[in-house]
């Protein structure tokens, strides 16, 4: 049997110009990772972290186990689709194979194996594999229209909106919707005239037999199955340069982030794979605050990803961010939105300009010592309120510090960065390395989560234990160095995004706070927290449109009924503090507020 | 039967136009939260342009209020107003044919701007802390001692989205270069710099004093705002500001921090407004029916605004405002006369 009707020939012209281009762009990827990526897989392809991520595409790649956490309705649209048309796929093949031996039958043979062999000759698990492929076409099915609902009225789904799409996907959705529909019409009148089919397709063919005469099911056989194939076809061209690679490139980007490759300052080869992983699925416009405080609506990560991706990406796109982190925390793909942020930034912006950094030889005048370093940061000097209560605290635990930027310290190159001037960050990340060096501090002291995130990342501080003042308060108390009064004051706090998301730290300011008060949580906190709207990574929107953030996150905190605002960065307590009716406070301020100070 | 026009605020307009009310045949009351008559004025040392004492202003005012038997209500708050009275903290209720808004503003609390350190070290005080300090005839640093360098910062709460006040609040350049001329005729070897973003000198005689303060009293004008100032360890107070005129960043250590406090809306003026179904402009101040002849008059018949209720104001401003209003109500008594 040669398995072959003209009707597959565009499903084979689809599927090898998909191969092909698949083929070249992986390629081409691969060849252009820099060669430590390179190293990086030459070390890890033969170990365990393979096998992690087999099992790691098997849980994202068909049962999309995070996006069921996300949002359980979607997780079954994409479950169902994924799974569904594997399986599809998977039984067909073993159907095929258990019919007709080991033997070799060409791609289409088994896609339209119902065309080729309606009835076979072998009655024995006929009924099973019949039954399996209606069971998984059911599935199928109710996943697309699920996603039909989706575009429809996306609010049904649990998504306030849904991504706005370009021409490529619109046309491989289109193709996408009418593939299984058409498959479903396609085997139903081939049951229709054969006989066969379970509780879908034999049904709908039985009811087709009784009302139709045979020759119109004759003339109906063969063009359902041109347009079944020409819908697979086309989805098969359009794939490639669609939202839908992502089904593909998913498997390869989970494989290369085990084997520790990550999306850098600068940018490279890897980033393709996360940036053409995007699904488009459009789970990150709904937490985005632009869009829900703003109405900003072609800002997000899907839009950002998707105009990198076609080359069309403009720098009041890339800046126009919080960076808050709120969208990462939720994509089901695990993409590292903000690094792919930084480094179009980056790309787009950073022109190094060595003259004007010529003051930073000779202005050292740095004095004193002490095995801590206290790194106030520029904003915290704008809250000197933070910074008494800071030396307070020292001074109570008894502890010698080093003023790291009152005298010689610059600023901590985080700003820079975050609007893509690497180059100029590098040299303030130098200095301030140098500077922390030459005075042998062995412990790093900062009151701002901006710097801390950017000390953790980007300096090398071996052997210098770079703590937040939250973490270094909170070891103070427990360590019973710092001893402090517990009232019953109320407090709620504020979680900044630098410090949480940015630095994964949640509880110490939260056992801090509790050593001195109670706490109550506002709606949205920890992973989930809103952003104070101050972001020093977006440059696009203005005061008024800070402050409406502000606001709104405010009003969740003031709901708690707490007496005081607390948080942790003076950046969001400059924010908070304008647009308050409470009062703000850094949790210095409010540890220091109660330190008992005879007990020592 | 006289017809009786409520007050609300006993300060330099209102009671200016209680005077201008009774003149002409109507019986005015004044309402004033605060115990005592004289609003804002009463903590004010001397006036510019002249340096006249706020009191050889202040004090007439007061003496005719109480030479004309004017009825004063003070130390009680007023709650709603109407056109026909308004309603007392406590519910008590005054009828009138017309009611007269006087209340005035709020100092900016220089605490929001944590970065000058108000509140926080020694040796930063706001204009108006200057003038207390300079009725109690002693302008000294913490320790006891005399500054010796001197900054006044401009626009602490005015012209600054950051805290929300994006208006100017008119009076506080002039003030800045009154009381650094002050402050020089106490501290001649002292050095005193005005830290500005605008010099905005708009009345008469303003100009030709900010000239005298450079020529006669060299004193130093720095376009640029401070951006920070930190203590240091000596007790002095070390600042950070920018030369945007040569475009240089500038440090500075000074004895004493001026910080020239806005003037802001009152944060009652919302409640005010809804209970009389009047407009708040957005920058919280009362919204006037129009800013050419209409400025005393509110959008609803019967009630009128006098002085810095509607806008920042100087003195002057006030008073002449205080005049109009009184003259509107007359006209609007003598419309609706029953």
């Amino acid at each position: 049997m040669t398995f072959f009707a003209p009707f597959t020939l565009p499903f084979i012209i689809g599927a090898a110009v998909m191969a092909a281009v698949l083929v070249a762009k992986y390629t081409l990827w691969t060849i252009h990772l820099p060669a430590e990526d390179k190293r990086l897989i030459r070390r890890n392809m033969f170990s365990a972290k393979s096998l992690a991520a087999v099992w790691e595409v098997v849980r994202e790649s068909l049962l999309h186990v995070r996006i069921w956490r996300v949002n359980p309705m979607l997780g079954y649209m994409h479950s169902s689709l994924a799974l569904g048309w594997f399986l599809l796929i998977a039984i067909g093949w073993i159907e095929t194979v258990a019919y007709l031996g080991w033997g070799w039958v060409p791609l289409q043979g088994h896609v339209f194996f119902k065309y080729f062999m309606p009835v076979n000759g072998i009655a024995e698990h006929k009924a099973g594999f019949e039954f399996a492929m209606d069971l998984m076409l059911t599935v199928v099915l109710s996943g697309v229209a699920l996603a039909w609902i989706k575009r429809m009225r996306s609010r049904l789904m649990g998504m306030r909106r849904t991504t706005r799409h370009v021409a490529f996907d619109r046309i491989a959705l289109s193709a996408l919707w009418f593939v299984f529909p058409l498959r479903y019409v396609a085997e139903s009148i081939t049951c229709a005239i054969y006989g066969g089919g379970s509780f879908l397709t034999g049904t709908t063919g039985k009811l087709l037999g009784e009302h139709l005469d045979s020759a119109t099911l004759d003339a109906l056989s063969e063009p359902a199955w041109w347009l079944y194939s020409i819908a697979l076809g086309v989805f098969f061209v359009a794939m490639p340069f669609s939202r839908y690679m992502h089904i593909f490139t998913e498997i390869p980007l989970i494989f290369l982030r085990r084997y520790k490759l990550a999306p850098s300052v600068e940018e490279k080869s890897y980033d393709n794979f996360e940036v053409e992983a995007c699904s488009r699925c459009g789970i990150c416009i709904d937490p985005c605050q632009l869009q829900a405080d703003l109405g900003i609506d072609d800002v997000q990560s899907v839009y950002f990803l998707r105009d990198r991706r076609y080359n069309m990406l403009k720098l009041a796109t890339a800046n126009n961010c919080l960076m808050c982190g709120r969208c990462q925390t939720q994509c089901p793909v695990g993409i590292n939105l903000n690094t792919l942020r930084l480094n179009s930034r980056a790309k787009l912006r950073n022109i190094p300009n060595e003259g004007r950094y010529g003051y930073l030889a000779g202005l050292d005048r740095s004095t004193g010592e002490g095995r801590t370093g206290y790194f106030a940061g520029c904003m915290t000097t704008l809250t000197p309120r933070t910074l008494a209560a800071m030396n307070a605290i020292f001074e109570a635990a008894g502890d010698d510090v080093w003023r790291a930027d009152s005298d010689g310290g610059v600023c901590c190159g985080r700003p820079l960065m975050l609007s893509g001037e690497t180059a100029a960050a590098r040299k303030m990340i130098d200095y301030n390395t140098g500077l922390f060096r030459r005075h042998g501090i062995t412990r790093l002291v900062t009151s701002c989560p901006i710097c801390l995130k950017v000390f953790r990342e980007q300096y090398d501080l071996d052997g210098i234990e770079v703590l937040h003042h939250s973490e270094y308060i909170c070891r103070m108390i427990e360590s019973g160095r710092l001893h402090v009064d517990r009232s019953d004051e109320l407090y709620t706090y504020h979680d900044p995004c630098e410090l949480g998301r940015g630095c994964d730290i949640y509880d110490e300011p939260r056992r801090a706070i509790e050593a001195v008060g109670r706490l109550a949580e506002p709606e949205h906190n920890r992973r989930n927290s809103l952003c104070c709207g101050a972001s020093l990574a977006n440059t696009v929107i203005d005061d008024k449109q800070q402050r409406r953030i502000a606001q709104r996150m405010a009003a969740e905190l003031e709901a708690t009924g707490a007496g005081t605002i607390v948080t942790a960065c003076p950046l969001c307590h400059k924010s908070i503090e304008r647009v308050a009716d409470c009062g703000t406070m850094d949790l210095a301020e409010v540890v220091a507020k109660n330190i008992l100070r005879d007990k020592r | 039967m006289k017809r009786r026009v409520v007050i609300v605020g006993g300060g330099a307009a209102g009671m200016a136009t209680a005077l201008g009310l009774e003149s002409r045949g109507v019986e005015p009351v004044i309402v004033e939260r605060d115990t005592e008559m004289g609003g804002k004025v009463r903590n004010w040392h001397k006036l510019f342009p002249t340096f006249t004492p706020a009191s050889e202003i202040l004090d007439p005012l007061r003496r005719s209020i109480a030479e004309r038997n004017i009825e004063c209500r003070t130390g009680v708050a007023v709650e709603t107003v109407a056109s026909d009275g308004v309603t007392l903290a406590g519910g008590e209720r005054m009828a009138a044919d017309a009611v007269v808004m006087a209340t005035g503003f709020t100092l900016f609390d220089a605490r929001r701007k944590q970065e000058y350190g108000y509140g926080i070290y020694d040796n930063v005080v706001t204009s108006a802390d200057l003038e207390q300090m300079m009725n109690s005839g002693r302008v000294r640093l913490a320790d006891g001692s005399m500054p010796r360098r001197i900054a006044i910062l401009h626009c602490v709460g005015s012209r600054d989205e950051k805290v929300c006040q994006s208006h100017c609040s008119k009076v506080c350049c002039i003030t800045g270069v009154k009381q650094a001329i002050e402050l020089k005729k106490m501290f001649p070897e002292a050095d005193v710099f005005n830290f500005y973003m605008d010099i905005r000198m708009f009345g008469p005689g303003y100009e030709e004093l900010y000239r005298e303060a450079q020529q006669s009293y060299n004193i130093h004008f720095v376009r640029g705002r401070i951006s920070e100032a930190s203590p240091m360890i000596n007790g002095r107070i070390q600042i950070k500001a920018e030369d945007t005129l040569t475009g240089r960043p500038l440090k500075m250590s000074i004895d004493m921090l001026v910080l020239m406090v806005g003037m802001r809306a009152n944060d009652d003026n919302g409640l005010l407004a809804a209970s009389a179904s009047l407009d708040v402009a957005p920058n919280g101040f009362m919204q006037s029916r129009d800013p050419f002849t209409g400025a005393v008059r509110s959008p609803r018949e019967g009630i009128f605004y006098a002085g810095a209720v509607t806008a920042p104001k100087s003195l002057a401003d006030t008073l002449a405002e205080a005049a109009l209003a009184a003259d509107a109500v007359v006209d609007y008594l003598n419309r609706t006369q029953r």
